[in-house]
């Protein structure tokens, strides 16, 4: 019975992350430009948003550094872009942009999992770097701070940054929108089927339960560090299409709020669930991006009060608990008919 | 001691302590198991055992002492390393994935030693050896506890360990469910499989275990088959007695 | 002497701020997002009463006392749901944050007219040094002393230790444990209030002062561990001695990301922070009396 209940949320879940890909595909067809490249920045928050989903819903670490992988990522794009003065060397950027993240959530991790580090432990040093790293970079408004003839530019960040060219083609509007799509949905359809596989279920474990997966023979600190560094890269990722996005980046892009609050939304969502996670990062950006052009100072009061009620009603999450909703509905109109059927394909 | 002792002997504990702060919990603790062994640890609440278990699979270091499997010095080992040699347990607490399906948990224990290929036939070859293949996939949380602590078994088996630990096997069954569960013990030692169990239930022990190992306040007590153990007054007033 | 003063400054303000957040994370495992604006609360609070009139150290506490039964309300109507959910209560502290904040802004606007540091100030050499300051250092000083006073003698203290070892013994054995979160997060609560009563005339009153507190707060909590008084006052000190020491030195930005690095290193070597060395130093002490005998 309870099998049959699972089989067909996957199911709704299925139907919904075709739905998302259609649509995200021809999105640009109805849209003006304006509407399609803010969207690209959307996707930016939601891949941000995986890269949670990924390390915390899926394995378990529950991480503040997020935000700053993800300035890590935007910065060196923006240093590096700058600094070669030639667009048809901003993939290298993002390359390098994504590797530097990525080595510095290693060596983070590294020295957390092997020390032993877990759970609320992980979430507080995760949280001091990410202030460490935004408060430095806020004081980097004086001459001494330059890279190159590229100053890192103190509060105000980096400015003027280059958009993503291959060869001489110019990458943006539309084309960027597609490109962060493309990315977003390889991420996220690579999170989904990673479910399905062997390292799917050692990630699983160690969510469930580190000791018991280090006695099944889990190399547990070892695949902790494999799975952030992953998880850093993804929001290396994030940082680069954002910064060639909007051409800037500042250190508020990784303060405080900004680290906590994608955590908060991903949780709010439903972290164990990619798709959960998506929809609702995406979601929050569209009504917080109406709200603030409305100019409503309501909006973040809204905000916080579904926070709690989401947390105190839906814990599991308020999109995973629309997917079980749904699926419910379906069995009670569908019958016993297709009860049997989910039974026996467990 | 001859060396052909000595190649039969699979675990072997020398000398091994552990304190907890100021409390010492285990002391000088000697065991030896002989390959194909069904021994039992036994001793009143609190006497150290499932700190031995704990200190054989690594989960704890030892304070002094040392441990040694198959010949091969594995005091500093991690605890992965030791399941991944051979070394298997069943916890007190059931250790599975409680939010999680049956089949779920027999797949995260058996895809560290298992083909992707092969993973499916495996889970319901483990399936089918606790006999828990009639009851289709529920989530572990639903399951009774007999059945969560089979499952556990199948678990622990995946890796086709040497040797099984199991810390207390049949604590809270009834009775069917208690002597389903001393067949099983049984059947996977006659099959080949060292078993080491800790036991509560005296009755329990005297229907499966070969040799008994008394353990009280850290130390050992007394040693021997079950039969010298059950008749021997000491145990019975430490331990026995209360029963 | 600038140096010394500088540390008592720095301590002082690690160990106000940190106070209430180490009580609330020591005893309930909570991570409390809404520290700051707490902080924020009671600072305006103490501002209004101030500046209609009110002797300064009364609205200082009428400020404490006011966010603590804001505090109780929270938990009665948030945070008591949460318990043994510390990741989801992340989630809604954070939540109280965002409408805390910006409510206080709907409220009152971006500012409000503060009151000027009391006691005013004297010079000794090239140094000049503010008599409130000082006077903080002292405060500092007998809240932790209070708090000890309250865990080590009194009855609700000997049940709030208890709790915090093992609540379900705990409950055994007729303590409430529900009753002892709902205090604690209260009595956390005030003291968030009482500090930004304390700070309140030192600076500019706006919705999200509370952001000048979390860091410094959380920075010494992590480096504290779970004993809510051993470990605030042993990181207040260190991190105060780290902190003035980079800030005379090489400014006051080094000052914050030294305290940062030294707190994450910290925290790698020592992962239960000084809570936890303590701890085992205590044990090995045992052990060796235990040998002896």
């Amino acid at each position: 019975m309870r099998k049959t209940k699972m089989q067909f949320s996957l199911g709704s879940e299925n139907i919904i992350t075709v739905l998302l890909l259609v649509a995200g595909a021809i999105l640009p067809f109805f849209l003006s430009t304006y509407r399609v490249s803010i969207f690209s920045y959307f996707f930016t928050s939601a891949i941000l948003g995986l890269s949670i989903s990924f390390i915390w819903g899926y394995t378990g670490i529950f991480s503040f550094g997020q935000a700053a992988f993800f300035g890590i990522g935007g910065y060196t794009y923006g240093i590096l872009s700058k600094l070669f003065d030639n667009n048809a060397l901003t993939p290298v950027a993002l390359v390098a942009g994504v590797a530097l993240a990525a080595a510095v959530a290693a060596i983070l991790a590294w020295f957390m999992f092997y020390g032993g580090i877990n759970d609320v432990f992980v979430g507080l040093i995760t949280m001091c770097f990410t202030i460490a790293l935004s408060t430095f970079l806020g004081q980097t408004a004086g001459s001494e701070w330059k890279i190159g003839d590229v100053s890192l530019g103190g509060f105000n960040g980096i400015t003027k940054i280059p958009t993503l060219y291959f060869g001489s083609y110019k990458c943006d509007k539309v084309t960027f929108y597609y490109v962060t799509f493309l990315i977003l949905a390889a991420i996220y359809i690579a999170l989904l089927l990673l479910k399905k596989t062997k390292a799917g279920y050692s990630l699983l474990a160690i969510r469930e339960n580190r000791t018991r997966s280090e006695l099944f023979g889990y190399n547990v600190p070892k695949i902790q560090v494999i799975v952030f560094t992953i998880g850093g890269a993804i929001a290396g990722i994030a940082g680069v299409l954002y910064a060639a996005w909007g051409n800037y980046i500042t250190p508020s892009n990784l303060d405080l709020s900004a680290s906590t609050l994608v955590v908060v939304l991903v949780a709010a969502g439903g972290r164990k669930n990619p798709t959960a996670a998506l929809i609702f990062t995406i979601a929050y950006s569209i009504i917080a991006n109406t709200l603030s052009s409305s100019g409503s100072q309501y909006a973040l009061v809204i905000l916080g009060l579904i926070l709690i009620l989401v947390i105190l009603f839906v814990p599991n999450g308020i999109i995973t608990a629309a997917f079980d909703g749904i699926d419910s509905a379906w069995r009670k109109f569908t019958g016993k008919k297709t009860e049997s059927e989910g039974g026996e394909t467990a | 001691m001859s060396s052909e002792t000595n190649e039969k002997v699979l675990l072997e504990l020398i000398k091994v302590s552990k304190q907890f702060g100021g409390i010492q919990a285990v002391e000088d603790f000697d065991l030896k198991i002989q390959k194909g062994d069904l021994h039992c640890l036994i001793g009143p609440n609190g006497a150290g055992k499932t700190t031995v278990f704990k200190l054989i699979t690594g989960q704890y270091p030892v304070s002094s002492g040392r441990i040694k499997f198959k010949g091969k010095d594995i005091t500093s080992m991690s605890a992965s390393k030791r399941a991944r040699i051979g070394m298997s347990i069943k916890m007190q607490v059931p250790g599975v994935f409680e939010e999680l399906t049956l089949r779920e948990n027999i797949r995260i224990a058996a895809g560290n030693y298992t083909n992707a290929a092969d993973l499916d036939a495996e889970t319901e070859r483990l399936i089918k050896l606790v006999k828990l293949d009639t009851i289709g996939n529920p989530p572990v949380r639903n399951m009774s506890h007999g059945q969560q602590q089979w499952l556990e078994i199948a678990m622990a088996l995946s890796s086709n360990p040497e040797i099984l630990l199991l810390d207390e096997p049949a604590a809270g069954m009834g009775p069917e469910e208690t002597a389903f569960t001393a067949d099983l013990v049984n059947e996977l030692n006659a099959q080949g499989l060292t078993i080491l169990f800790i036991e509560h239930d005296m009755d329990f022990v005297k229907q499966i275990a070969r040799n008994v190992t008394v353990l009280h306040y850290g130390k050992k007590f007394a040693e021997g088959t079950v039969e010298e153990i059950s008749n021997n007054p000491a145990v019975k007033q430490i331990y026995l007695g209360n029963v | 002497m600038s140096y010394l003063y500088q540390f008592c400054n720095n301590f002082s303000f690690l160990i106000l701020s940190a106070i209430g957040l180490s009580i609330i994370f020591g005893m309930m495992g909570i991570i409390n997002l809404a520290h700051g604006e707490f902080i924020m609360l009671g600072a305006y609070i103490t501002t209004f009463l101030a500046t209609a009139g009110v002797p300064l150290p009364v609205a200082i506490l009428i400020g404490a006392l006011g966010t603590g039964v804001f505090g109780f309300l929270i938990d009665r109507l948030i945070i008591s749901h949460l318990y043994n959910r510390p990741l989801d209560s992340v989630v809604a502290t954070w939540g109280i944050s965002l409408i805390m904040c910006q409510g206080m802004r709907i409220l009152f606007g971006s500012s409000i007219p503060g009151t000027s540091t009391p006691l005013g100030s004297f010079s000794i050499g090239d140094g000049k040094y503010s008599v409130y300051r000082i006077l903080l250092a002292v405060i500092a000083l007998l809240v932790v002393v209070a708090v000890y006073f309250i865990f080590m003698h009194t009855k609700i203290g000997l049940h709030a230790r208890a709790t915090m070892q093992n609540s379900s013994i705990a409950s055994s054995m007729g303590v409430n444990s529900n009753k002892m979160y709902a205090l604690t997060f209260a009595f956390g609560s005030a003291l968030a209030g009482f500090c930004g009563g304390l700070y309140a005339p030192t600076m500019s009153i706006t919705p999200d002062i509370g952001s000048n507190f979390m860091m410094e707060s959380f920075v010494t909590v992590i480096v504290g561990g779970t004993n809510p008084l051993v470990g605030t006052v042993l990181s207040g000190g260190v991190l105060g001695l780290v902190r003035s020491f980079l800030e005379m030195n090489m400014g006051t930005f080094a000052g914050r990301v030294g305290l940062l690095v030294v707190a994450i290193l910290f925290i790698r070597l020592v992962p239960k922070g000084f809570s936890g060395l303590v701890d085992n130093i205590r044990k090995k002490m045992e052990v060796k009396k235990h040998a002896k005998n």
